[in-house]
């Protein structure tokens, strides 16, 4: 038996860790906390004991709706538009790559090895290579050229082409809109499986949704006048060495995945009538449906917390590729504004945690029931 | 279903990987063709063409002008890599195997700590740095590469002891071992592949890290990361020099990629709570 | 409803020898069991009446069609697997559906032939659970509802069972004769265990190192082993083996294991003349473990050709007592009466039914006949 006495020690060995990790995240994050709702940045900011007095949320009301931090909300929009294009182009290519792989080809082994191998690299030498690759007069756009083609004419990552721009004025009506989607999406589900009074509460949220998005949510005044936002197509050259880099993890997620379906349950399907694609469509996705959002997950916490790559591939004074995890460095470290530069910061972990903080714990529930 | 639409199906396979290979690869080689270019012969309409002559001076010059950095690397991946690897081993015997009141509460609370966006903890973490001394070295760095890879480390070699059965370790408690002698005799010598794992996946992450090497470090204390950012985010880059930068910063990780991936990739499903 | 042919069916694995030419007609509506030790290639020829292997040679017939070339799904049969291969994503009722979905079977047949499955094996309850909500035995089940709905003209089953505990399995073995008696659908049933086989087959087909070594209803392989290995592999405990010499005594027949001799029985050897060319000869002499009776228990007239062995061990089971004897270089269990003396350490008379030896070719193995 385990004696107290042995309890104890077990208890003294991980003691310091515990309390290093109690300060250095949940203390430091307090801290953070705490920091981004004072002024901490006005006047002698480096001093080492400096003049702070508490300001509550006026921080963040001045990054959503102070007209001089324009530049944080074209990060958000950049860093939400990283984010889909980032996650959704690892799953494709990573999806694809995995099934061939899975098809038993030859040389499974070298292939792997090469898709796999940028996972290795830093985010700084892919930055570097790529960096040179999306040159605007050479490396990807010269390379029509060796076949003939005419040369790209794209200027990659030092692009100021915008598309789809709406006005950051709409934000509660478009959030009511999205509202709307969310609550009918969930009544058509609940109708669809029979749950008729949900159905019809979903239907009416949805409704009131639709509602507000067009009448209330047009009169809260974000901004006194129009603030333009859309998709900087400079991104397009980060999400590619982004893909690059991370869509190997991808493959081997899935890869492990597929390896992970018994060849009973394959074998079962084929014996029942299964053709490949059926096969494929209706067991083998379903079964890796856990995966693709762990996946989804923690690439999407990736592209949130992108910093290194834009850093060094297009530089972080560049206002198109930069999103909140690198202006909060310019702003707390370049210009010393720690208070502003802590409330992205306080922003970035909210984001974060909304997405790691149910999948930490339904993962280490599903895992304590096996 | 005839054997030659099978067969058709196959060589379609080939194609795409074969294709998507070359792709991975293409930058790659660039990187390589680029780096053994002469200055002069780098122009951006001839920069797929492999170079007709070699042209070491990059290397050599890349490696006279960051030897301090990969110094720096060196030190600070080894150093942390042994600390927080050791410091997870003990941690992950203890959530695995004595497992105490509130443990399996607080275990979320650790791994939260390596998912956190950093730049969340930067601020107190660089007026704490400076409030001890520690700010700009080294050792500050180190202190902090430890504490934030504890969550990982603790959770590989958790799941890891996971896998010890119990009886293994009551078995030994009968014969008269305590928290140490299990851990000494039983559970030490069977996580060698566990510490593999760990000490890759670590010192991968370390040596690539960059967000905490800029913020936190002076020139002389600067890791091979921030050397590089710094000599390709300048203007009218020389493009030789880089590549063949990014290739002595790459050479470590690949190489452990190359020969040991088979842990690497153990530690990487590991770290999305798959492995 | 179908026949089920194999001719000279082979299949390599690289060097390996999985079925060595293999020759079996299984009749319509016939359940056949197919037995043998792990690695005989019986579920090696089960996979390939399947489909899911290609035979290296020969032909393959379900139903008189050649379907050497035919893929898994069009040969009209449904399959049992050992770990019962449920989608774990579908519910127990789209499992079985599943199948006819894909065949496009309108929605009310699916319905009608789901429920009629679920009635049948006594989980319509259970309809709406995810694989995981289930017992091994209501698994068990689905697996059997969704090779039932498909209204097969064949069931393959890969050792069904083996994954239940020992009492489910007892009770499943009924239930899935029990359901052959009702559909009366072609069955080819594969397992290591030789108590499945015997209780459950019309037939016994024997495997071994990929080899067919004997095919019968189950008593005749019990009563006539072709060979040692089926007449160690069919029964429980074992058929008792001893090496020895057939000589000749005047007109009798005697079986020479050293430590004592047994008078072959003149029906025996009227029956299978080929003994006599056996004389001087080293042959293997087979006994099972019922056929040999404490002597001290026989009426005085039965006492014939008593043995004296070294009890070394008793199992007592209740109801009789499997003694462990040596004698001289020979070990032997017998399945005596409860009643026996017989003790560890102790030596003790026997007697051996000689009316149901067996005598092997010791070179052959082969039954001497």
């Amino acid at each position: 038996m385990k004696s107290r006495q042995e309890r104890l020690i077990a208890l003294a060995m991980v003691a310091p860790s515990l309390v290093l990790l109690a300060i250095f995240v949940y203390g430091f994050i307090g801290q953070t906390i705490y920091v981004s709702m004072s002024d901490w940045g006005r006047g002698a900011a480096l001093a080492l004991d400096p003049d702070i007095s508490f300001i509550g949320l006026d921080n963040f009301k001045d990054l959503f709706t102070g007209f001089l931090d324009v530049r944080f909300r074209q990060d958000m929009v950049n860093m939400v538009a990283l984010s889909i294009l980032f996650v959704g182009g690892c799953l494709v290519v990573g999806l694809v790559l995995a099934t061939l792989l899975d098809q038993g080809v030859r040389g499974e082994g070298f292939f792997r090895t090469v898709f796999l191998f940028p996972m290795s690299l830093s985010f700084i030498v892919t930055g570097t290579i790529w960096r040179w690759m999306l040159q605007p007069r050479g490396g990807i756009n010269v390379l029509p050229t060796l076949v003939g083609l005419p040369r790209i004419e794209f200027a990659w990552l030092t692009s100021r082409e915008q598309i789809g721009r709406w006005n950051w004025q709409d934000v509660p009506t478009l959030l009511g809109l999205l509202l709307a989607v969310v609550f009918f999406v969930l009544a058509a589900r609940w109708w669809l499986a029979g749950a008729r009074r949900r159905a019809a509460a979903g239907g009416v949220l949805a409704a009131a949704a639709l509602v507000w998005a067009f009448t209330a949510a047009t009169k809260i005044e974000v901004l006194p006048f129009p603030e333009y936002h859309g998709f900087n197509l400079a991104l397009i050259g980060i999400v590619l060495a982004g893909v690059w880099q991370m869509s190997g993890y991808t493959m081997a997620l899935f890869l492990a995945g597929l390896r992970g379906i018994p060849d009973e349950v394959r074998e079962a399907a084929r014996v029942d009538g299964a053709s490949w694609w059926q096969l494929y469509r209706h067991v083998e996705l379903p079964l890796l449906k856990p995966i693709i959002w762990s996946a989804v997950i923690i690439l999407g916490h990736i592209a949130l917390k992108a910093f290194d790559l834009i850093f060094v591939m297009a530089g972080p004074d560049n206002a198109a590729t930069s999103v909140p995890a690198i202006s909060m460095y310019l702003t707390a470290f370049r210009g010393n504004q720690f208070a502003k530069g802590a409330a992205i910061a306080v922003v970035l972990l909210t984001l974060v945690s909304v997405l790691i903080v149910p999948y930490l714990v339904s993962t280490l529930r599903s895992r304590e029931e096996n | 279903m005839s054997a030659r639409k099978v067969r058709w199906t196959r060589v379609w396979i080939y194609v795409v990987l074969v294709l998507a290979a070359v792709l991975y690869l293409l930058p790659l080689y660039m990187t390589v063709a680029t780096s053994l270019k002469a200055p002069a012969d780098i122009r951006l309409d001839t920069a797929w063409e492999f170079p007709r002559a070699l042209h070491w001076d990059s290397y050599r010059t890349a490696w006279q002008q960051f030897s301090p950095q990969l110094r720096n690397s060196f030190v600070l991946a080894i150093t942390a890599t042994v600390l927080s690897t050791v410091m997870g081993s003990m941690n992950g015997y203890v959530f695995s195997k004595w497992r105490f009141r509130g443990s399996e509460i607080i275990f979320p609370l650790v791994l939260f700590g390596m998912f956190i966006p950093y730049q969340s903890i930067l601020i107190p973490l660089f007026q704490f740095l400076r409030s001890t001394g520690l700010y700009g070295g080294l050792p500050g760095l180190i202190l902090v590469h430890v504490v934030y890879g504890l969550p990982i480390t603790t959770l590989i070699f958790r799941n890891f002891y996971a896998q010890i059965p119990d009886d293994l370790l009551e078995s030994a408690t009968l014969d008269g071992a305590g928290f140490f002698g299990i851990y000494g005799r039983i559970v030490l010598p069977l996580s060698v592949p566990g510490f593999v794992v760990t000490v890759i996946w670590q010192f991968t992450q370390i040596w690539n890290e960059f967000l905490w090497a800029v913020t936190l470090t002076r020139p002389a204390a600067q890791p091979i990361t921030v050397a590089l950012a710094n000599l390709a985010g300048g203007q009218a880059v020389q493009w030789n020099l880089p590549m063949a930068g990014s290739i002595l910063a790459a050479i470590p990780t690949v190489l452990i990629y190359i020969f040991l991936g088979r842990y690497f990739i153990r530690g990487l499903l590991a770290g999305s709570l798959k492995g | 409803m179908a026949r089920v042919v194999l001719e000279n069916v082979s299949k390599h694995f690289g060097d390996v020898i999985a079925v060595n030419n293999a020759n079996l007609v299984i009749e319509d509506q016939e359940f056949v069991v197919l037995v043998g030790p792990s690695g005989c290639g019986k579920s090696t020829l089960l996979r390939m009446v399947a489909g899911l292997e290609e035979p290296t040679s020969g032909n393959i017939y379900i139903g008189d069609r050649l379907v050497n070339d035919v893929p898994p799904k069009d040969r009209d049969i449904a399959m049992v697997f050992q770990n019962y291969a449920l989608y774990p994503h579908m519910n127990v009722y789209d499992n079985m559906a599943f199948g006819l979905k894909l065949r496009r079977f309108a929605k009310d047949e699916i319905d009608r032939r789901v429920r009629e499955a679920a009635a049948i094996l006594g989980i319509e309850n259970l309809l709406h659970r995810k694989p995981r909500q289930l017992s091994g035995g209501q698994r068990q089940r689905v697996a059997v509802g969704r090779a039932i709905v498909r209204e097969p003209a064949a069931f393959l089953m890969d050792e069904p069972l083996s994954n239940l505990d020992a009492k489910l399995r007892v009770q499943m073995r009924a239930e899935l004769s029990q359901l052959h008696d009702r559909l009366k659908t072609t069955t080819i049933y594969v397992t290591h265990d030789q108590v499945e086989a015997m209780t459950m087959g019309d037939r016994i087909v024997v495997l071994k190192d990929g080899v067919i070594q004997q095919v019968g209803a189950p008593l005749e392989i019990y009563e006539n082993p072709e060979n040692v290995f089926v007449g160690g592999f069919i029964g429980s405990p074992a058929m008792n083996f001893m090496n020895g010499v057939l000589k000749r005594d005047g007109d009798d027949y005697i079986v020479d294991l050293q430590a004592f001799r047994l008078k072959v029985p003149e029906e025996k050897v009227q029956k299978h003349p080929k003994i006599k060319e056996y004389v001087d000869k080293p042959v293997v002499f087979g006994i099972r473990p019922e056929d040999i009776a404490d002597a001290q228990l026989l009426p005085e007239e039965e006492r014939r050709q008593v043995v004296t062995a070294q009890v070394a061990v008793t199992e007592p089971m209740g109801s009789e007592v499997y003694v462990h004897f040596e004698a001289g270089e020979h070990r032997f269990i017998g399945r005596l009466d409860a009643a026996t003396a017989a003790r560890a350490g102790q030596s003790h008379p026997v007697v051996f039914d000689l009316a149901k030896m067996h005598l092997f070719d010791a070179a052959t193995e082969k039954a001497i006949r």
